[in-house]
């Protein structure tokens, strides 16, 4: 328990992180007064779960849970360059 | 010490479910409506990695957060905008 070392600290600072990170997306997400904000909000709660399930794959060490964060890139990408292209000027 | 951090991100991801939910019923903005669906939707699929089943994972990442987002764009695109007043697009009156 008291003997971290340089992994174990870096994982749990890293979940700190990424902790503060969803919290304040969702603080964003509900606050947020224009599609604007909830799409930004969105992306970034994407990124911290890609970060969260590449933890998740190196905790449980199972590295097939890295495809779920591949589809997860490929998938944000696509669905934020749709929300940006409707809002833009519709489909 | 790892595994507490990994209950209380569960919890926090539980509590985002239930916020985007809420959020999908409660906002006037169609679209924010979408996302907010899409945020439930991507939560979900974070849980369904921290119960280890990242084939349920995977399809709920690509057609609840992907699929259904954009579906759900071209039906609004159809049927023109929010649920109150036509002639603002992307406003959010609440």
């Amino acid at each position: 328990m008291t003997d971290f070392g340089m992994t174990e600290t870096t994982i749990i600072i890293s979940s700190v992180l990424i902790f503060f990170s969803i919290v304040f997306g969702i603080v964003r997400l509900v606050i947020g007064p224009d599609t604007v904000d909830r799409v930004v909000a969105i992306d970034l709660l994407t990124i911290v779960t890609i970060a969260l399930i590449a933890l998740l794959a190196h905790q449980a060490e199972r590295y097939i849970y890295l495809d779920v964060a591949l589809v997860y890139g490929l998938l944000s990408f696509l669905g934020v360059l749709a929300v940006a292209r409707y809002l833009e000027k519709g489909f | 010490m790892s595994s507490l951090v990994l209950i209380l991100l569960t919890v926090v991801l539980c509590a985002g479910i239930l916020i985007g939910g809420l959020l999908a019923v409660v906002l006037n903005s169609m679209v924010s409506a979408v996302i907010s669906a899409g945020l439930a939707s991507l939560f979900a699929s974070v849980v369904y990695v921290v119960l280890a089943a990242p084939d349920v994972a995977m399809t709920e990442a690509s057609i609840g957060s992907g699929l259904t987002t954009m579906i759900f764009l071209y039906a609004i695109r159809k049927t023109q905008g929010t649920e109150s007043d036509p002639e603002t697009d992307n406003g959010d009156s609440e």
